[in-house]
This record gives structure tokens, C-alpha cells and sequence, in this order.
């Protein structure tokens, strides 16, 4: 499945959040994530996450796709990230 | 799900933040997620250190190297933890009995022939001379009684399987006699390639399973290389690359302007190689519904499927049957 997740979280944990989704997906943008991942995988994830976030302070989106032909994904001004088979 | 990345451009492959990081010769910086990383394969010039390694083996991640000329040098394989010293043992018995080890190679050329059958029975009206000669030589193969005859009957149905490629392509690729290290024309160059793809994502495979990759049974087991996934990848190689091969020429995706010659010496350029691995990973990812497991199935699950078969054999599960094309 396809999933997007975004972030705002205290400046304290930024940097974690951020390096831990770094293993998972794709960075994007700024607090922005994307990609294919299995459930499980996510699952794994997301756990790992709540383990590093302050629930009382912090937030996580996560939108889910589940048929990753129904995306459509237009991108306007700079392209910063992008995933590729090829380096 | 899990993904493979090609690295052509020169740099640095290093461990940062806990994932994989490339920054090439521009300073451009990527970060590829690990845990969706099945395979690196190197074809530029890359450096890396022992903390890369390290993490790469904590995930299983192989990290294959190419050389500049696209030939196969080495793959950096995580310690392996699927190992049965059981299977291992049952493995060698079946090399050391004659018989057993016999019918194992004729299993495989079995599969082999019919895979290339399949392929130039497609353009049946050009080929029906070539059809016509290797059923004949096929027909030895059951009375075959040394692995040595199996070998020869195999050289002389390749021969004519890729004489039959004169008449199958639609651009001017000609054949006229297989050439390696180094191939001499265009379409030598495309199936050194494709074969050399095709041994590195069958040995891959082979990893993920007891099986010991350096006892085989139709090539001789020597020492240096991995001779089982040459045994499973003559199943493959017709089934997967040259189907990618001949639509890759038919459809001009690749054509005579992503070949360099080079005194002779010819090896397909960056952006040939390019297009063909994308060509490759759509076929490796194309499904199919499979007959007993009644769910879909990738091509590159049917290479670990037959390591299965094959382990079911050993260990007197079930009759090794090899893999025939039935879509």
C-alpha cells in the first residue's frame, strides 16, 4: 500500500522522527514522507514512532492508500526528493 | 514490495542516520530507506566502508558489483541465517549418486528446452525449421547417461535456438555465433547482460534458502563461483530474459545506438543499460496466478518457488518436477 505521513512535532524530537522514517520511506518535503510500504512494515513503523513522540505535544498523519493506481501526483515548482530505481 | 536501487553514477554509499545514504560526485545527497532495500546493484564507482556493510547485513541487504563494462564481479551477501545442515547433506548426496544427479540436470534442460519451445514457437511461421531441430535433439536427452552428453545435446539446441533469433528480430541484429568475455556484436552484449542479471537475481534467491549455492548438479561444482544458480538460471534464462530480449530489439526500445564498441569489444552504454534493467524489473514484477497455490505469483517468486521444489527433492519430500511455462 501507498502511504503519506506527515509530522509536527516538538523541535526537541524532530530530528528522531525524522531520521527513524528515514528507514522506512521516502523524504519528500520538509516533515513529509511517502511511499510503498507492507503492512507490517508500517506497523513496525508506527510503533516505533509513538515509542519516540509525546502524546500530549506532538502529531502524526497518516494517510492511507490502498490502491496505489488511485494516486495522481502533480508536482509544481522544485521537485526535491524523489524515488527512483536509478542513482 | 521490497525494492532494488541501481547506482550508475560515481560516489559514496555510507550508514547514516541508521539508513543507507548516497551522495555522488555533485554532492546530490539521497537517503534510501533500508528497510525496503533488497538489493544494491553497483555499476559506477562507488566507495564504501565497514559500517555500510554492517548495516546492510543486519537487514539482509546484497550488495552486487558490476564492472565497468556491465560484467558481473562479486556480491557482498550478509552472513547467512537460513542454514540446515540437514539440506546441505541431502543436497551433496544427490550430487554424489549418479542417477540422482542425472536426473536432476535432465530436469533442468527439460524445463530449459521447453522454455525455449515456447519462445520461438511464437513466431511459428519463421521458425518452423528451428522448432523442427531442436525437438530432434531433445529427443536425446532422455537417453543421455553422462552429464557430459547432457552439456553437448544443451550446446547444439542453444544453437539453434539463437540461430532462430535471425529470423524473430525486426531490427538488424544478426546472430552468428555466441560470443562471451567479451561479446563481439550488439545482441552477444544484450544476452551476456541479461544472463548476468539473470544469475545474480537467481542467486539472491538461492540466499533466502537452506540450499548451498556452490553444489549443482548440471554444471560441474567447482570452486570460485556459484554454480546452482547457473543450474536454476537455465530455467530462467529463456523464461525471463530473452522474452525481455526480443521485445526489447521488437519494440525499439533498444536499438544500435546504445551499444559501444570498443576494439571490437562490444557492451551496451549507460542509458542501454538503463532501459533494458527497466524492461528486466517490469518482467521480474509481472504476476501470474499460479495453478496450486491459487494466488498470483511475480516471476522472481517463481525462482525461490523451484529453490523450494528443489530442497523438497533432497529431503525425499516430494519428486522434483521443474518449472513449465503452462501461461
Amino acid at each position: 500500500m501507498f502511504v503519506i505521513i506527515t509530522y509536527d512535532v516538538a523541535e526537541k524530537r524532530v530530528n528522531k522522527v525524522c531520521k527513524k522514517l528515514k528507514e522506512y520511506l521516502t523524504w519528500t518535503q520538509n516533515s513529509v514522507f511517502e511511499g510503498e510500504i507492507s503492512k507490517s512494515l508500517l506497523m513496525k513503523c508506527m510503533y516505533e514512532l509513538e515509542m519516540i513522540i509525546d502524546k500530549e505535544e506532538d502529531s502524526i498523519y497518516l494517510y492511507e492508500i490502498g490502491n496505489p493506481k488511485n494516486i495522481k501526483k502533480r508536482v509544481f515548482g522544485q521537485e526535491k526528493n524523489f524515488d527512483e530505481l536509478f542513482l | 514490495m521490497l525494492k532494488d536501487h541501481y547506482i550508475f553514477s560515481n560516489g559514496r554509499l555510507k550508514r547514516k542516520d541508521n539508513t543507507i545514504y548516497f551522495l555522488d560526485e555533485n554532492e546530490n545527497k539521497r537517503s534510501l530507506p533500508v528497510h525496503q532495500i533488497e538489493n544494491l546493484y553497483v555499476f559506477g564507482e562507488v566507495d564504501f566502508n565497514s559500517a555500510l556493510l554492517n548495516l546492510l547485513s543486519q537487514h539482509e541487504v546484497h550488495l552486487h558489483i558490476f564492472n565497468y563494462y556491465g560484467f558481473y564481479a562479486g556480491t557482498f551477501c550478509p552472513r547467512n541465517r537460513k542454514v540446515s545442515g540437514f539440506t546441505v547433506v541431502q543436497q551433496s548426496a544427490h550430487y554424489l549418486d549418479k542417477g540422482k544427479r542425472l536426473y536432476i540436470a535432465k530436469m533442468f534442460l527439460e524445463s530449459a528446452v521447453h522454455h525455449m519451445l515456447r519462445n520461438i514457437r511464437r513466431h511459428k511461421e519463421k521458425t518452423e525449421v528451428y522448432i523442427h531441430q531442436i525437438e530432434e535433439e531433445a529427443k536425446k536427452l532422455d537417453a543421455a547417461s553422462t552429464v557430459q552428453e547432457l552439456m553437448g545435446i544443451e550446446g547444439r539446441i542453444r544453437q539453434h535456438y539463437y540461430q532462430s533469433f535471425n529470423d524473430i528480430l525486426r531490427q538488424d541484429f544478426t546472430f552468428e555465433k555466441r560470443t562471451k568475455q567479451p561479446p563481439r556484436d550488439p545482441l552477444n552484449a544484450l544476452i551476456s547482460f541479461g544472463n548476468s542479471l539473470c544469475y545474480t537475481t537467481v542467486l539472491g534467491e538461492i540466499y533466502k534458502t537452506p540450499l548451498d549455492p556452490t553444489v549443482s548438479f548440471l554444471h560441474e561444482p567447482s570452486t570460485r563461483r556459484f554454480s546452482l544458480s547457473l543450474d536454476l538460471a537455465e530455467i530462467f534464462k529463456p523464461l525471463i530474459v530473452d522474452p525481455v530480449i526480443i521485445a526489447s530489439i521488437n519494440n525499439r526500445i533498444i536499438t544500435n545506438k546504445h551499444f559501444d564498441d570498443i576494439d571490437g569489444m562490444v557492451f551496451l552504454n549507460e542509458e542501454g543499460k538503463k532501459k533494458f534493467i527497466i524492461e528486466w524489473e517490469n518482467k521480474l514484477a509481472t504476476s501470474i496466478q499460479h495453478r496450486k497455490l491459487k494466488r498470483k505469483v511475480s516471476y522472481r517468486h517463481f525462482i525461490r518457488l523451484e529453490c523450494y521444489k528443489l530442497i523438497k527433492h533432497f529431503i525425499g519430500d516430494e519428486l522434483y518436477k521443474p518449472l513449465k511455462a503452462w501461461w
